[in-house]
């Protein structure tokens, strides 16, 4: 396999990292999500635990007109809850969905917690969201009386308070501990929904080193493939004519009796030695078991003006003999 | 073809790698947290209370009409208070009533009613603060003021617990008194029936409240009978208006209205009565009349390690109409 050939498949490897890792960057789950119930009661509950899981998230609730979020003791919004339809969130099976039940009952006693809403308490909703179609064509029938949901009764329980017009959040740490959160439409309409931000962590260290390396195996691919298609033989002659004539050129201005003159007069220059100091005589041989059969230097006998290395037996030498004939 | 399921596939892995990148949902918190606060009201709770009282209380002065105390003033505060307006004439004003507080003891029932008392600031050296009570009848109703009663110069209020706790709801009979509050109301009503010489006198620390009305038994008993006539009066306990509040040592504080008829009955002659009790006659005078007080005490019950008696701390001796025959 040559080194093209290695280059080619780097980039199509390169190509699926890189595919991969845009694919994963695009749907990469964010970390910040909001988990969402829709509501059909004018009331919605988080009782203590759920306000304890929720820590530092912010709690929003949208509905229409006025909003307001109280907080009491459990004893005291229980008091109060049991006269008032509500429906308490109660946990988050997934990271998107809040699950809800009707308050009072006891969420590990219902079937299954669903943030959806029940059929029956859709169409109260519907009702409850049209009423001005009955109420306008009739201007003389008698008008309904007002409600307000928390003035109604008295707020002598209610500790802390916020107020909000169609949206109105709360920081769940701003809840003192152990107290229940009660946010409500001022004036009896169904809410519409309940979120609460949360913060999770997504390992997704991975997708930008996949990225870069998808990249730079791609780049290699590409090269390799460019270079596929262009002749570079007469480059490739250029510069070694170059090269050439640069090294004569080195050559004629060398100085006499340096290394480069001895080189250039095509002597050959003894070589380092490797072998032991009490062998003198072949200190300046050539190892030739080192060197390349096909060289255009010759593996024996050594140089004529180092006769000692030629008559020194080697003992490796028969063997690489015999491996060469 | 091949290309388009590849890239599918690409996808798919992506997305299924991505969805094992996200942490798990946080595991529910499965029991609330405890209260850091759990009286039944909190200092910001009981100061919009008592200032509402307050200034429904001042709105009734000024215009001296009961009829305005409404919301905030009820029970035997209104009757009270009534006969007070009735009572005053021209610039006279009915006994003023401290809106300042020093000390605010909540209760700590999650049940109903439940009660909340104050000790007023002192408003001149001539008089000793009030004591008040709230009561709350339900969740959805207001706290009331049902009463207030005047200290006992030289009496002490017990220490109470803060709103850290609140104070423990005691009924009359809660045997974790002994004797139970009942028991030692009805033997200062016995004692009050009975007068100084009664062996229950000792039983109870000397009180102001208690020697007037010995003090003003004799004068009258006296005066009838040097006009061949007869005094009577009567002491009764109204137990379904009285609240027993626990303290801090174990002890309680009993606010208790008592109800009292005094009458007057002369032989062949016409009784009389002072000129600021007119105002308050109903029928005509003849040879009796009688006197119906309201009267609101306050008292002390050790707790079960202490060696002090009980004691009558605050006390108001309210006229609330003459009845003549």
């Amino acid at each position: 396999m040559t080194v093209r050939t290695t280059a080619l498949i780097a980039g199509v490897i390169g190509v699926l990292l890189l595919a991969a890792g845009l694919i994963a960057d695009a749907q990469r789950p964010p970390t910040e999500v909001s988990a969402v119930a829709e509501l059909t009661t004018a009331v919605v509950v988080y009782e203590p635990e759920m306000i304890a899981f929720a820590e530092d998230s912010t709690i929003g609730v949208e509905g229409k007109g006025d909003l307001v979020a109280v907080t009491a003791r459990p004893a005291d919004a229980d008091a109060w809850l049991a006269e008032h339809e509500a429906i308490q969130v109660t946990g988050l099976p997934e990271w998107e969905v809040l699950a809800t039940a009707p308050y009072g009952v006891d969420a590990a006693t219902s079937a299954s917690p669903s943030p959806s809403a029940s059929p029956s308490a859709e169409a109260s909703a519907a009702s409850s969201d049209e009423p001005s179609a009955s109420a306008s064509p009739d201007a003389s029938a008698s008008p309904e009386p007002e409600v307000d949901l928390l003035a109604d009764t008295s707020e002598d329980h209610w500790r802390d308070q916020w107020d909000g017009t169609d949206r109105l959040e709360i920081t769940a740490s701003d809840v003192a501990e152990g107290e229940t959160l009660v946010v409500m439409s001022r004036d009896g309409s169904a809410l519409a929904s309940t979120d609460v931000g949360f913060e999770r962590e997504v390992n997704d260290g991975w997708i930008t080193p996949l990225i870069w390396w998808g990249a730079v195996l791609t780049v290699i691919g590409l090269i390799a493939l460019i270079l596929r298609f262009i002749d570079l033989r007469p480059a490739q002659a250029k510069y070694e004519e170059w090269t050439a004539k640069r090294q004569r050129t080195g050559d004629v201005d060398a100085e006499l009796g340096t290394r480069r003159a001895r080189r250039a007069a095509g002597e050959h220059l003894p070589e380092a030695s490797l072998d032991e100091p009490d062998e003198p005589a072949s200190a300046p041989t050539p190892d030739t078991g080192a060197t390349p059969a096909t060289g255009s230097t010759p593996a024996t006998p050594s140089s004529p003006t180092e006769p000692g290395s030629a008559t020194t037996p080697d003992p490796d030498t028969d063997t690489h003999e015999e491996g060469r004939s | 073809m091949n290309r388009l399921i590849a890239a599918s596939g690409v996808a798919v892995a992506s997305a299924l790698v991505l969805t094992g990148c996200v942490a798990e949902v946080p595991a529910p918190v499965t029991s609330a947290p405890p209260m850091t606060e759990s009286a039944a009201l909190l200092e910001a709770q009981s100061t919009r209370i008592v200032d509402a009282t307050m200034k429904e209380l001042a709105a009734a002065d000024e215009n001296q009409d009961a009829g305005l105390l409404t919301d905030r003033v009820g029970g035997d505060a209104v009757t009270i208070r009534k006969a007070q307006y009735t009572k005053a004439t021209g610039d006279e004003t009915p006994v003023a009533l401290p809106a300042d507080q020093q000390a605010v003891y909540a209760s700590a029932a999650d049940t109903w009613p439940r009660t909340l008392a104050t000790v007023s600031a002192q408003a001149s050296e001539d008089e000793t603060p009030v004591i008040y009570l709230w009561v709350q009848d339900s969740i959805d109703a207001d706290y009331q003021m049902r009463g207030w009663a005047h200290m006992i110069p030289g009496a002490t209020v017990p220490a109470m617990p803060g709103t850290t706790t609140g104070s423990e709801q005691l009924s009359l009979d809660d045997d974790s008194l002994d004797p139970t509050a009942h028991a030692v109301l009805g033997d200062y009503l016995s004692l009050l029936r009975e007068g100084p010489g009664a062996e229950l006198n000792d039983a109870f620390v000397e009180d102001s409240y208690r020697d007037q009305l010995f003090t003003a038994r004799d004068t009258l008993t006296d005066a009838a009978e040097e006009q061949d006539g007869e005094y009577m009066d009567t002491v009764e306990s109204r137990t379904d208006s009285t609240y027993v509040m626990g303290t801090a040592d174990g002890g309680a504080l009993v606010f208790a209205p008592i109800a009292i008829t005094s009458s007057f009955t002369v032989e062949d002659a016409t009784v009389s009565i002072p000129k600021a009790d007119e105002p308050l006659l109903d029928g005509e005078l003849d040879d009796k009349v009688t006197h119906h007080y309201l009267d609101m005490i306050v008292m002390s019950i050790p707790g079960p390690d202490s060696d002090a008696k009980p004691a009558v701390v605050a006390a108001d001796h309210n006229l609330i109409k003459v009845s003549g025959e």
